[in-house]
């Protein structure tokens, strides 16, 4: 690891960055779904709720599930493309 | 002049990033907050129940985000346990 050549360095910086950008904005969008969910607009106390804290604890654990299914999913779809693809032109 | 030049040189990225990430959280959080518990124009000022609603709303959010940043930890800590397992297998048995 430590003879890898600057560009190939910077590439993995790049890939690093990349990879926290995007869990960051995962972060942030299920937030605000599970906000909009979960948290009703009657703001009477400042405490949440028994129900509001399930209620996220339940959003988040589904909403990561989901997301990992539809990575797969989507893997599976893009690989089939490319052996298809790849079929075609061999 | 040199004052703000040595206190701008101080600041390195990652300070201007977590102050970047702030500026924007207090933004969402205003406009979050303000079309919640805002609705009435008949009036210029804002009312106590206004205020009280929309400070509420700020503490509330504060303490969900915190909630949620705990689950997601716990299930990162589960993924990458799962990863490491997977490579221990995989090298174990090839």
């Amino acid at each position: 690891m430590a003879q890898m050549n600057p560009a190939d360095q910077g590439k993995m910086q790049m890939m690093q960055d990349l990879e926290i950008e995007m869990m960051s904005d995962l972060y942030n969008r299920m937030t605000q779904a599970c906000h909009k969910k979960c948290v009703p607009p009657r703001y009477s106390e400042p405490d949440l709720g028994k129900g509001e804290s399930v209620c996220i604890d339940r959003c988040v654990a589904k909403y990561l599930d989901i997301h990992e299914r539809i990575g797969k999913k989507l893997t599976a779809m893009s690989m089939q493309d490319e052996a298809l693809l790849k079929n075609m032109n061999g | 002049m040199s004052n703000t030049g040595v206190s701008l040189e101080s600041l390195d990225k990652d300070q201007i990033k977590t102050f970047s990430d702030f500026l924007l959280s207090y933004n969402k959080l205003s406009e979050l907050c303000f079309s919640d518990c805002v609705n009435d124009f008949t009036a210029r000022t804002v009312k106590p129940n206004e205020e009280k609603c929309a400070l509420n709303c700020m503490e509330k959010y504060l303490k969900m985000n915190q909630r949620i940043s705990q689950r997601f930890q716990e299930f990162q800590m589960l993924a990458n346990e799962n990863a490491m397992a997977m490579v221990q297998k995989a090298g174990a048995s090839g």
